[in-house]
């Protein structure tokens, strides 16, 4: 077959066979070492062989002998050891058990047991590998009678050991002529082995026979060939094993497979090889460093995230059967054969092999996988890889780390705030230095700064951060144009089948130049840097196939000069600088550098605001009033500081405002300072080119190109009405104001975020819509994470897709990037903010579908959340409050405001409910109550842990508001005395407080117990003295997170419980009340909002379910009613009133309206009570009708006189079954309630009855103009 | 697996369709039920797994088919409120009225498994009630005649008159005397609540039917 064919047989497959110079540099790299290490290793074991010089392996999977311990052998005994599958160098591979398609791709290679090395090196000689061959190939081949011998051996062994008589022997072995010295001595080898082998052993192993003659020769000729051939397949295998359950789970290994391996940090290394590091000594732990490293060292800029690819891209191949790269490997292998002489045989070999890897029958060997994975990684094994993987790209992406690292820092900007918030008074080590530095220098006419009070802003800005944090410990490249990218080579790669870099390039050129013409289109982007003049179309240009596609994160000055620009390839680059040195990329540095740099300034003042991880925006104004020193002074001192402790320069900027302090650090770089000051404004800025204006990206200033504007100046003279049509109103405005250098924006040091997103547009290649939606469903989780961690929700969620532009080629010139691509956006607006990933999923998905998008082109996914609102509200009405812990708000408010931000309050439907049923006590809670629960020991709350230990005091306040505690007469003291230690204290406590306070106390007890009732059970009386008012909420704090009203709770089956569990429910219930009685400390707002009585709610709890017909209006509280209700009642049955609400009644009561962040409140999720936005009419919590039945019936037959409001409870009922539109309910209740009434011996049911009727045939009337037929 | 939204386009048709198919059923079944038309027209036919009856006269069908064919682009875009079965006596004033009255839940999505299964559940639920509904209804003059009634919401009404969807097959408004019964009685049949649908069927039955 001719070359050609194979190009296009792999460039059809989906272009993934393709490889870069990143990944040959690497394996080169890894040989050197291997060499370099050889030598220790044997030094250090002292035996030594060469008994497998020429033998090249690669280790697939999981192997006994390990791959590290082989590694070490082959390092012992002359051999080579591939971390990558190379097929022209690797001679042979290492595997116990290879999966389906693996197998497929490595037909007709030589796979081999590890027990080959092993017996190998007993044996003190090199054995045939025959012996160990795991997989036996179906060859037609030609076979020379060279190994006449062999064969027949193989036979013998065959026919003996192989029960599938379907691989004709002579099939295979097929030595190659002009390797006969080589495969001669294999063969003699392997008749030796044949015979010593154990037989029965390889029942379950097909041989696979063939000899790779090409293997040893093509070795030899590779060495002198520059390394950029036949890779992938063994990264394939390490990709997948790296990966838990990667091969379990089709879906997984496309797309988002790759962070996994990409972004491995050094500890996940190690993680994954602990034994091995021991084992084989610093060798080892150095190449996995190393290798670690040159994953990691990419990803930072785009361009270097991307070029993980290689291990990514091939996983996305990995699972499928076919194998794309291998059909490369074959074309690679091509050439190369036909300039060997006599090598035509090979030439038909290799076909043959190809062609039977194509129509082989295999196994599928799905554990061969998990075995494979749990080798290589037996810390992480166990962890479900599906959920993990996207937010374990983002936690080990470094790109993603860095976009990050401002928030990070505004957080930190935060943190030192509220800090200084709560101690009232920082440190600032640096403003006192500058302080000293005044005194010293006062006598001098240093100190002539006019005090002025002007705001001014500073604007750091680290110079060229990236490669000075590179260099600074390398003197040397200070001075010489100096990169930061992930490239070291030369700057040229191959370039991949598939690819077209030249359309693309074409693309981007017609849409650079499609820019400058669209000039009335109003779409415009807007980008945030001010940078945009650089080289648009990143220097690309039509040679670029060979160049490296390695973006330059950063580059020095003196690189500059030259023309490089940051973001350009490295190639290109390397072109326009030829002695530009490139550094590698060092996020621990640039994270320690940024730190110390923002540690720095914080040092000054505390109004910072964060702008990235080397620039900030100080708000000087203060400083400098207050130390009396000109901004050049300070300026100069924070550079002093940072240069100082950093070891890099920074440039400073000043100016009245942010604009102008930004374009002043312009001016500043590098390593300067510049002050703008306001008089020269005008003249400043007037010179300025627009696209320094921030917002004004690409596509803006080609748009003003088109309208002769070039300078501010120019600008200056477009009118606010021209500006403000062209470019939209807002947009307009500021151009207006910017080119005037005015600007009011403050300088924020927190941020009020607009959208939380997730969005990976790299290495996005789907082939089924379920790997898309699982896909979707692992970035929702990732936004959920970062939802949570902004303390936020959203309601918009907008689902953004790149899609490949149709004519685009299938494969883009960046590897795995995303090429030439349409972007689609859909979003959904939600009925109530949410942050839960699984919501955003479905949500998500589902506007995946409606975009009918073909996955296979797919190139990038992203998810936005908008419309945010703080997740736990705030009850000043602050809005969002990023960044902010309770802690800060409680250390820094008044005492006074803490129960606001209970957490505790959020005990979901709670609240409501609780503030009613507590209204009435909360206006004579005595504040000064003794701390009634503050001693007791909670097991299972979450308070301990919620508040701060410094704050003592504060859990006081909240928790003594109101427990609830029937007067001393009413309770029996034998079961006061029963009770724990603390909690009798408690009660006591009460008692004498409430002795002191006689006037409020009365109101506090709630209908107690009248003496006519029967006494209560012991432990019920335990329950009843403490929480007499529960209504039946869960209850999130503790262990038990359901509680039953108490009123439930029958005391039968409490009595009867252990007496732990009846201490903890006991406890549960105190911390109910507790959590009530925080809620009911903030609740007054929310009080007013519930004042139906209603019947009792009857929650689903553990206990035993009554229904029970209750009510009490708080006019009417008192024992009266129960007395009447409940005549002859169980004692649980007489327990004080209770007013519940029901859900129905809570119009736009958010709960969460009452939530606080917490470490134990935001766990618990609220899904419950967000999305039920009509619910259901519920007669006392009751909404099937089997339980309106049971609950009329109780009512009916154990009450012989109705009460009022419990018929006007179901007159309400009714009502709303009414306006639910379920007539149906309605008629069935209405008529079922007929016969209950009628039937009953007592006439007040029958008018009951006709009252309820009559109520409910106006409300029918009303509704529908006629009225219901009651039969 | 398919999931549908409120944002699909077709999310509404595909209620109306479910819903006039159902809509079709009941009326054929109410006039069995109710003996507007000799039992002789009537076919057994077996739909939602459950026996209804269906006219096969050619004229009848035509006027059920092309009535729900004109309520259909109201349901699809939730414009129609209620849609009756009105059983008229000799003097053309009702003595039923089988009221479907639909609203459709304002929930944001639905999943198509569960959809199908369960909706037909619920109309399979109310087609059984309908053909049960003699039980508590009284029994009709003879030579009732029927018509079908809709109510819209707000201002659909306008449109209606605008567009024809069948050419000479207009709606017109109906008169006071069609919609208004005297001392009505209403009996609910059924309500279903399902993800894309909530509707209840209930009979207003006049209490003097002679």
């Amino acid at each position: 077959m001719s070359r050609d064919g194979w190009r296009k047989k792999a460039s059809e497959d989906d272009g993934w066979g393709g490889r870069g110079g990143y990944m040959a540099a690497k394996i080169s790299k890894l040989e050197e070492q291997f060499q370099k290490d050889a030598p220790r290793e044997k030094q250090k074991d002292g035996t030594s062989s060469c008994i497998f010089s020429g033998v090249a392996i690669y280790v697939n999977g999981y192997t006994d002998p390990s791959a590290d311990e082989l590694r070490r052998l082959m390092m012992l005994h002359g051999g080579q050891f591939h971390v990558y599958y190379t097929r022209s160098k690797t001679t042979h591979i290492i595997a116990t058990n290879l999966p389906n398609s693996k197998i497929q791709e490595l037909k007709g290679e030589k796979v081999v047991r590890p027990e080959w090395i092993t017996d190998s090196i007993k044996a003190g000689r090199q054995l045939s590998y025959v012996q160990y061959q795991l997989y036996a190939k179906q060859k037609s081949l030609n076979f020379t009678s060279v190994c006449a011998q062999g064969k027949q051996d193989l036979l013998s062994t065959n026919d003996t050991s192989k029960p599938s008589p379907n691989h004709p022997q002579s099939d295979n072995i097929k030595p190659q002529p002009s390797h006969t010295q080589t495969l001669s001595k294999e063969v003699l080898r392997s008749t030796h082995a044949n015979h010593t082998a154990n037989f029965t052993e390889r029942t379950n192993h097909q041989l696979d026979v063939r000899l790779n003659g090409s293997c040893s020769i093509i070795f030899e000729e590779d060495a002198e060939r520059p390394r950029v051939n036949g890779i992938h397949d063994g990264d394939d295998d390490n990709a997948c094993a790296l990966l838990p359950g990667g091969s379990q789970d089709a879906l997984l290994t496309n797309g988002y497979v790759h962070p996994v391996n990409g972004a491995l940090k050094p500890q996940d290394s190690f993680a994954e090889h602990p034994p091995h590091v021991v084992d084989t000594g610093s060798h080892q732990s150095h190449l996995l460093q190393t290798e670690s490293r040159d994953r990691e060292e990419p990803s930072c800029s785009s361009a270097g995230s991307k070029s993980n690819s290689h291990q990514r891209s091939l996983i996305s191949t990995a699972s499928p059967a076919k194998q794309p790269g291998l059909h490369n490997m074959q074309k690679d292998l091509h050439p190369k054969l036909t300039s060997n002489p006599g090598t035509s045989a090979q030439k038909g070999n290799l076909h043959d092999h190809t062609r039977v890897r194509l129509n082989g029958s295999y196994h599928m060997t799905p554990n061969s996988s998990n075995l494979a994975d749990s080798s290589n990684q037996p810390g992480r094994s166990g962890q479900g890889a599906e959920a993990g993987i996207i937010s374990e790209f983002f936690s080990h992406s470094r790109l993603h780390h860095i976009s990050t690292w401002r928030n990070e820092f505004s957080e930190y900007v935060n943190a030192l705030q509220s800090r200084r918030r709560t101690a009232g008074g920082a440190v600032f080590s640096g403003k006192e230095k500058l302080k000293k530095l005044k005194a010293n220098c006062s006598s001098g006419s240093l100190m002539a700064a006019p005090q002025v009070r002007q705001s001014c802003i500073l604007h750091v800005d680290m110079d060229c951060f990236f490669v000075s944090v590179g260099i600074r410990h390398r003197p040397d490249l200070i001075g010489k144009p100096v990169a930061v990218t992930s490239n070291r080579g030369p700057g040229r790669v191959a370039q991949r089948p598939g690819a077209n870099p030249q359309l693309e390039f074409q693309y981007y050129q017609r849409k650079q130049k499609q820019y400058r013409k669209e000039k009335t289109d109003g779409d415009l982007e807007m980008t945030p840097s001010p940078q945009c003049d650089e080289v648009p179309h990143n220097g690309v240009d039509l040679d670029l196939a060979a160049l490296s596609m390695a973006e330059i994160a950063s580059c020095s000055y003196e690189a500059r000069q030259a023309g490089v620009r940051n973001g350009m390839f490295f190639g290109r680059a390397k072109q326009l600088c030829p002695d530009l040195q490139s550094v590698p990329y060092d996020f621990q540095a640039y994270k320690e550098v940024a730190l110390s740099m923002y540690e720095t300034l914080a040092s000054y003042t505390h109004n910072i605001e964060a702008l990235s991880c080397d620039e900030a925006l100080l708000d000087a104004t203060n400083l400098l009033v207050e130390l009396g020193v000109t901004p050049d002074d300070l300026a100069r001192a924070i550079r002093e500081d940072i240069k100082e402790k950093t070891g890099c320069s920074a440039s400073v900027g000043m100016g009245s405002n942010i604009l102008l302090a930004r374009m002043a650090t312009r001016k500043a770089k590098p390593n300067g300072q510049y002050f703008l000051r306001s008089e020269e404004v005008d003249d400043f800025i007037r010179d300025q080119p627009v696209s320094s204006l921030p917002g004004v990206g690409r596509s803006m200033s080609s748009k003003l190109t088109s309208l002769g504007v070039s300078t501010c100046g120019d600008l200056q003279q477009l009118s606010i009405s021209r500006l403000q049509r062209e470019f939209g109103p807002r947009t307009g405005q500021t151009l207006f104001r910017f080119c005037r250098g005015l600007d009011d924006r403050p300088v924020r040091s927190e941020k009020e975020r607009k959208s939380v997103s997730a969005e990976m547009n790299y290495n996005i290649r789907f082939t089924q819509v379920e790997e898309a939606e699982s896909f979707l469903s692992n970035l929702s989780m990732e936004v959920q994470k970062r939802l949570e961690g902004a303390g936020l929700r959203g309601r918009r969620i907008t689902l953004k897709v790149m899609v490949r532009k149709p004519g685009a080629p299938l494969e883009p010139a960046k590897y795995g990037g995303h090429g030439i691509c349409d972007n689609f956006a859909r979003s959904v607006l939600l009925a109530q903010p949410t942050d839960s990933g699984q919501l955003i999923a479905t949500e998500a998905i589902k506007l995946f579908h409606a975009m009918k998008l073909d996955v296979k082109d797919m190139r990038g996914v992203g998810l936005q959340v908008q419309q945010l609102e703080g997740s736990h509200a705030d009850p000043s009405g602050q809005g969002p409050s990023r960044g902010r812990s309770i802690k800060d708000l409680l250390l820094a408010k008044q005492p006074a405001h803490s129960p606001k931000k209970d957490p505790l309050a959020q005990d979901g439907l709670t609240s409501p409910s609780s503030s009613r049923a507590f209204s009435n006590q909360e206006r004579v809670t005595p504040p000064s109550s003794p701390p009634s629960t503050s001693s007791d020991p909670m097991p299972g709350t979450s308070k301990g842990g919620f508040y701060h230990p410094h704050t003592p005091n504060h859990v006081r306040t909240c928790l003594n508001v109101s427990i609830e505690v029937p007067s001393p007469s009413q309770v029996d003291h034998s079961v006061l005395e029963a009770l724990p230690v603390d909690i009798r204290k408690q009660v006591e406590q009460s008692w004498r407080h409430r002795e002191e306070q006689p006037s409020t106390s009365s109101h506090l007890s709630t209908p107690p117990r009248t003496s006519s009732s029967p006494p209560p059970g012991p432990s019920l009386g335990t329950i009843v003295l403490q929480f007499p008012n529960q209504p039946g909420q869960p209850c999130t704090t503790g262990i038990i997170l359901e509680l039953p009203d108490f009123s439930q709770v029958d005391p039968d089956v409490f009595a009867a419980l252990p007496r732990e569990l009846q201490e903890e429910l006991c406890s549960a219930y105190r911390n109910k009340g507790n959590a009530q009685a925080h809620v009911q400390a903030q609740s007054s707002a929310v009080e007013q909002k519930n004042t139906f009585p209603q019947l009792k709610q009857p929650a689903v709890g553990k206990l035993k379910r009554r229904y029970k017909k209750r009510n009490a209006s708080p006019a009417k509280k008192g024992p009266s009613p129960q007395k009447k209700l409940f005549p002859g009642n169980s004692p649980a049955k007489s327990s004080p009133s209770k007013m519940l609400p029901l859900p129905l009644k809570q119009p736009g009561l958010k709960t969460e309206n009452v939530q606080c962040p917490s470490s134990s409140s935001t766990d618990v999720p609220e899904t419950l009570s967000k999305f039920n936005p009509r619910p259901v009419p519920t007669l006392a919590g009751a909404y099937e009708f089997s339980d309106i039945r049971t609950l009329l019936r109780e009512w009916v037959t154990t009450i012989s006189e109705p009460m009022e409001e419990d018929i006007l409870q179901v007159v309400k009922y009714c009502t709303e079954l009414v306006e639910d539109k379920d007539l149906e309910k309605l008629y069935l209740v209405i008529k079922y309630m007929k016969r209950l009434m009628q039937q009953s011996s007592e006439s007040v049911w029958s008018m009951a009855f006709d009252f309820i009727l009559d109520n409910v045939q106006v409300v029918v009337q009303q509704t529908y103009g006629s009225t219901l037929k009651i039969t | 697996m398919t999931t549908l939204t409120r944002q699909d386009l077709n999310f509404g048709q595909v209620v109306a369709d479910i819903l006039c198919e159902f809509l079709e059923v009941a009326i054929h079944l109410i006039l069995y039920v109710r003996e507007i038309y000799p039992s002789g027209i009537f076919q057994k036919r077996k739909k939602y797994n459950v026996p209804v009856q269906m006219s096969c006269h050619p004229e009848l069908n035509q006027y059920i088919q092309d009535t729900l064919h004109c309520v259909k682009p109201l349901i699809e875009k939730n414009e129609a409120e209620k849609v009756v079965v009105v059983i008229m006596d000799k003097e053309h004033h009702p003595v039923e009225r089988f009221v479907f009255e639909i609203s459709q839940p304002p929930l944001l999505s639905i999943s198509s498994e569960t959809l199908l299964s369960h909706v037909e559940q619920l109309l399979r639920a109310m087609i059984l009630k309908i053909s049960v509904c003699d039980a508590v209804l009284d029994n009709n003059p003879p030579g009732c005649t029927f018509t079908v009634l809709v109510h819209t919401r707000e201002a659909a009404t306008r449109n209606m008159e605008k567009v024809q969807v069948i050419k000479d097959f207009p709606w017109i408004v109906a008169d006071e005397q069609e919609v208004h019964m005297e001392e009505a009685k209403l009996i609910p049949l059924k309500t279903m609540t399902s993800d894309i649908l909530k509707m209840q069927l209930y009979v207003e039955e006049r209490t003097l039917k002679t």
